[in-house]
């Protein structure tokens, strides 16, 4: 009896099959991550253009300066890397968060004897915003999400804890993090069981909750659906 | 389209849109919802409607919130409706209904305090200006009057009653509760119909 495929002469034959597979499959890879790379850079070279043009308007404009940075997301450009570079010098962005941080850092710190390190997005808007005065560019939650999480990657001690379908900022240091985010995270449940919150389910991302009592308390009648998204990054 | 419908606040309020699971809220938020209903389509003298419309419409759809009641809570809150008395589905497939702020029986009260005063003050108003005294011995004495539909809904007698303008299908409804009652008969009345008060 004769078997095909078995034997020495097979699995070498086998073998060079593989490699010579192998070998076209780098080629092919090449060819491609050459194709994307110029892409990409054409890409990021309209997109230096289109920072340069509208430059005025991303200081001033602050849902401008929310789609702007998105569409740089999608091409892996951090605008608020620090350091030299075109970003930081053309734009100054960076400079924008970098002195938004420094307010944040003095409102949390001037506030936390009072409040014990915790504070509600809504009210540090209200504080950074008084502390800014009437002059300075306008700053949307957003920003003020985002200089944030520039904080937390400098390693400074701040947190975001999504509550109430809104974000309690934490400014207190590292190590008392956790049990502070599951206590509240249980307590939302408890409220949700004992009647007094509500749950939402068509919020971006987990399910919210939401507490009555609060909700007609800290927003007033003018207070519109735009300004509660603008809390969520 | 009616000017300024007043939302509740619960229309501002996120988790207005998903059913709650708790018991108690949920019953609370069923009654809002009922009222709202009511009352969005009082205003807006929205006297039937199809699902569909129902889903897209502002009152389930607050577009500006992000906030949609999904089709299930909608069915929840339509059942709610229909067993208070102030829906009727209008086909088998439970795809239109008929919505009335006020139940049928309830019009049908108005309606018939309305036909008796009427009749009573023109025929004792009748008498009155034949130079008789006129004494009333009980409320419930003869009436007998006959009304058409159109006049009920547009004619001039009307105008300043609740009812007055109140659709066809709805008045029919409050007709057929007084006729249950034998407070009244709905008849033909040439080409179209018309109501006997007793």
């Amino acid at each position: 009896m004769h078997r095909r495929g078995v034997g020495a002469g097979a699995i070498a034959k086998k073998k060079l099959a593989e490699a010579k597979y192998k070998e076209r499959g780098t080629v092919l890879a090449e060819d491609q991550l050459n194709q994307m790379s110029k892409q990409l850079d054409m890409f990021k070279t309209n997109l230096e253009e289109f920072a340069s043009k509208h430059k005025q308007e991303i200081r001033k404009n602050p849902e401008f300066r929310v789609q702007f940075q998105d569409m740089c997301a999608t091409i892996g450009v951090d605008p608020l890397a620090s350091g030299k570079g075109f970003w930081s010098e053309m734009l100054g962005v960076g400079d924008f968060y970098y002195e938004l941080g420094v307010q944040i850092i003095e409102v949390c710190l001037a506030l936390r004897h009072r409040n014990g390190g915790l504070i509600m997005l809504e009210e540090l808007h209200q504080q950074v915003l008084k502390g800014r005065g009437k002059f300075a560019q306008d700053v949307s939650q957003d920003d003020l999400i985002r200089a944030i999480k520039k904080l937390k990657a400098l390693g400074t001690g701040f947190g975001i804890i999504p509550v109430g379908g809104t974000y309690l900022i934490q400014s207190v240091p590292a190590e008392l993090n956790m049990d502070h985010t599951v206590v509240l995270q249980l307590a939302e449940e408890h409220l949700l069981k004992e009647g007094l919150a509500w749950l939402d389910l068509q919020a971006a991302g987990e399910a919210h909750y939401w507490l009555p009592a609060l909700f007609t308390d800290l927003y007033s009648q003018e207070i519109t659906a735009e300004e509660a998204r603008e809390a969520l990054p | 389209m009616a000017m300024s419908f007043e939302w509740p606040w619960q229309y501002r309020f996120p988790p207005f849109f998903t059913l709650q699971p708790n018991v108690d809220t949920r019953q609370k938020q069923l009654a809002a919802w009922c009222s709202l209903v009511l009352s969005f389509c009082r205003l807006h003298k929205q006297s039937s409607m199809t699902v569909m419309e129902a889903q897209e419409s502002p009152l389930f759809n607050n577009v500006k919130l992000q906030r949609k009641l999904p089709v299930e809570s909608i069915q929840i809150v339509l059942e709610e409706l229909r067993k208070k008395g102030n829906l009727e589905w209008l086909d088998k497939n439970k795809s239109s209904f008929l919505i009335m702020w006020r139940r049928p029986e309830e019009w049908g009260k108005l309606i018939y305090q309305w036909g008796s005063r009427l009749s009573e003050r023109s025929f004792c108003g009748y008498l009155k200006s034949c130079g008789l005294v006129v004494r009333r011995v009980s409320r419930s004495g003869q009436n007998n009057s006959v009304f058409t539909l159109y006049e009920l809904t547009s004619g001039e007698d009307t105008e300043g009653e609740e009812f007055h303008g109140l659709d066809e299908a709805t008045l029919l409804r409050a007709l057929q509760a007084l006729q249950q009652e034998h407070k009244a008969e709905i008849i033909t009345l040439g080409d179209g119909r018309g109501v006997k008060f007793f």
